[in-house]
């Protein structure tokens, strides 16, 4: 990129050089101690103040919004088309579709088995694929450099960001599923699948530990799309290739011939989260699960920052 | 964080931590469990002594995760399977699904939970999205499936009486020992020289030695190995953990001749000796489940004298012979079912798919068609009988037309 420089013309020269020395002063500084504005005490002051800031841009805007909107359509239509035509035939379709007229709080889990394939990460490319490049594409992410903020900060705050929406993304399909459940079919006590019966308030402790299981698993998919990120001014290039990994992995999971990669690939236990639903739960896949995606987010994290700090920002 | 237009150099220098985090996750992934194999070192035993070790092992609780992998060489019958459930949910044919059960449970991979203590034990099948459980006490035992939310609730009779049908049986073992010792004219051999006896046969055939220690499941083990020595049979090796401590098998597998990696292992991957929550034992059938009631006849005392004494006089006779016959001995042994036996399972309308999975399985051959593993042949010939056997398909042949 720094050779391309000087092809750039004059504006891209002039923009990159202003938009990246104020950066090194902040690096400086921070590495200093403390600045001297008030404004910014600590690092992690600046951290959560940015993050704050970022949290609100990233839930004030139409689209996370629709897709949120999009995400509650699933259990809502599993729901009312359940509602209208009856039960299923037992082992058809999705799991637990069975169970929903028997128990309307299956909704919920019966919604995050559809979606964890494709429209979960769907939504997950979008936030994440569009956190670096869509603020270059805008000319925003050298003001956001501009501002006393490192280039690894702005990163972190970017990935959490990314993570907050994994959470509200997964907490929105369970807590949808259920409320429609709950409003549509009767309710009571969670058959689990070792087949004790649990209370409906264990049970819906239950199905938000499936939540939080579902958003760690997200977490290395966003680590990709971070570092997808990095790596071009498109944000739409981005958001498609985190998507596509997503799906390819999945396929690849799916593909006996390559066993040998199957323990490395991060969509490995997502459907692993039922699980949680046994008794006693077992928790075994949580743990594999969260190393896994930890692995993922450091691969991924240290690529994007290796190639955030050595990018050359010129919008 | 800082100057990017810095000069090749140091940009290079800035990727370098993106690329040593992968590799060293690598080499911690490879290393680390090759090292702690390489540490294990018990004192060295006998095959024989190890046998008996084992069977001295008093272990009545435990729990742990088992895993069971199956690399037989058999085509992903995932496909197949969607087809035979389909029809056998509508409650036309449960032969179907009892044969795809079958079939996922040979060539799929399976992890399970167990659990035992003193009077109960439970398996878990942990089942992606689904579960199927075994809950067996002294009163009867539990089969649950998660899936088909079905549950079968084996019973024995409730005026079975167990102790007294012990107890005569056990008089009858002091008995017939009696009588043999009294003919034998010398006292029966101990438990120890059986076991001598039992190595002395099995070394004719097989090779029994103690393997490398290793590490199973987080315990120190010894391995304790068999190797056929009858070159008919495709059975390369089968290989034993036992735990150095307790005695315990903690994990057994089978190879095939000329391979390395094993054809089927079943195997803990972490084990307790605490005795489980009683909590875990219990069961009652779900609201909106399928339940099946099924009653075991047991015998009572008088039946069993009956019997006996219908033995002693050869009145017996008339049931019908075993429709099994076993060709030849040891490894290399060759089963055969009668047409009537073979064609028991698949009745009514699964059978025509469970003919046609059969045909998509196996290849022809001349005489049949032959259902071929790394370890096991099956050879359905024409004429409707079943021969398999841990052997070559030229010798299941040559069973077959011995007649």
């Amino acid at each position: 990129m720094s050779s391309s420089e000087g092809e750039r013309g004059p504006e891209g020269l002039e923009t990159s050089s202003s938009a990246t020395r104020p950066a090194v002063s902040s690096a400086t500084r921070s590495a200093d101690g403390p600045g001297p504005q008030a404004a910014r005490p600590s690092k992690l002051g600046g951290i959560l103040s940015l993050l704050a800031s970022e949290l609100r841009t990233l839930f004030r805007r139409r689209r996370t919004w629709a897709m949120l909107g999009a995400l509650a359509l699933i259990p809502i239509l599993i729901a009312v088309a359940i509602r209208i035509a009856g039960d299923s035939p037992s082992g058809r379709g999705p799991a637990f579709l069975d169970r929903i007229t028997q128990n309307g709080l299956f909704v919920g889990v019966t919604a995050i088995i559809v979606a964890i394939p494709l429209f979960l990460p769907l939504t997950i490319g979008v936030v994440a694929g569009d956190s670096i490049a869509g603020e270059a594409s805008h000319g925003t992410l050298r003001y956001l450099l501009i501002a006393p903020a490192g280039r690894i900060r702005l990163l972190v705050v970017k990935y959490l960001a990314a993570a907050a929406f994994c959470a509200a993304a997964t907490l929105t399909v369970v807590v949808v599923g259920t409320l429609i459940g709950w409003a549509l079919f009767p309710i009571g006590p969670v058959t689990l699948l070792s087949g004790t019966e649990v209370s409906v308030g264990e049970g819906l402790l239950r199905f938000l530990m499936i939540a939080a299981y579902v958003t760690v698993s997200l977490l290395g998919l966003s680590a990709i799309g971070l570092f997808l990120s990095t790596l071009t001014t498109v944000p739409v290039g981005s958001m498609a290739a985190t998507a596509i990994v997503a799906v390819v992995a999945q396929i690849l999971g799916a593909l006996p011939q390559l066993e040998w990669l199957h323990p490395w690939l991060f969509t490995r236990y997502w459907l692993d989260f039922a699980d949680l639903l046994r008794e006693p739960p077992v928790w075994d896949s949580f743990a594999d699960n969260a190393v896994l995606q930890a692995g993922y987010i450091v691969v991924f994290g240290l690529l994007a920052a290796a190639r955030f700090v050595t990018k050359d920002v010129l919008s | 964080m800082s100057v990017p237009s810095a000069g090749p150099s140091r940009k290079a220098v800035r990727w370098i931590p993106a690329v040593a985090v992968p590799i060293a996750i690598a080499v911690g992934v490879v290393v680390v469990p090759m090292q702690a194999n390489a540490a294990v070192d018990l004192p060295d035993l006998t095959p024989k002594q190890l046998l008996e070790f084992a069977a001295a092992s008093d272990v009545t609780t435990l729990s742990g995760t088992i895993e069971q992998t199956s690399e037989l060489g058999l085509p992903d019958l995932s496909a197949l399977k969607g087809d035979l459930a389909a029809p056998s949910t509508g409650g036309a044919g449960s032969a179907g699904a009892g044969l795809d059960d079958l079939l996922s449970l040979i060539t799929t991979d399976h992890t399970a939970k167990v659990y035992v203590d003193g009077s109960n034990a439970r398996l878990q099948v942990l089942d992606r999205l689904a579960e199927r459980d075994v809950y067996a006490s002294a009163s009867g035992a539990w089969i649950y499936d998660s899936s088909a939310q079905a549950a079968t609730h084996v019973v024995l009779p409730p005026d079975a009486d167990l102790d007294a049908l012990a107890t005569a049986m056990q008089g009858e073992a002091d008995a017939a020992k009696a009588r043999l010792e009294a003919e034998l004219g010398a006292a029966l051999p101990t438990p120890e020289a059986m076991l001598d006896q039992a190595l002395a046969r099995l070394g004719d055939s097989t090779d029994v030695s103690v393997g490398t220690d290793s590490r199973v499941a987080g315990r120190d083990a010894y391995e304790l190995v068999l190797e056929p020595g009858d070159p008919d049979t495709l059975v390369g090796e089968v290989s034993i953990a036992i735990d150095g401590e307790n005695g315990v098998p903690l994990a057994a597998s089978v190879t095939a001749r000329g391979a390395s990696e094993p054809a089927f292992s079943v195997a803990f991957t972490d084990i307790g000796y605490t005795a489980p929550d009683a909590s875990v034992f219990a069961f009652t059938p779900p609201e909106g489940t399928d339940v099946t009631e099924q009653v075991i006849p047991v015998p009572t005392v008088a039946e069993l004298e009956q019997w006996q004494a219908e033995g002693a006089t050869g009145a017996a006779t008339d049931h019908p012979a075993p429709p099994v016959t076993v060709h030849g001995e040891g490894w290399s042994a060759v089963v055969e079912l009668e047409p009537a036996a073979a064609q028991g399972a698949p009745t009514g309308g699964a059978g025509a798919e469970a003919s046609a999975m059969l045909d998509a399985i196996t290849q022809p051959v001349a005489g049949g068609r032959l259902l071929s593993t790394s370890l096991v042949n099956v050879l359905f010939t024409d004429d409707g009988r079943v021969f398999a056997g841990a052997v070559s398909a030229d010798r299941l042949a040559a069973a077959a037309s011995e007649r």
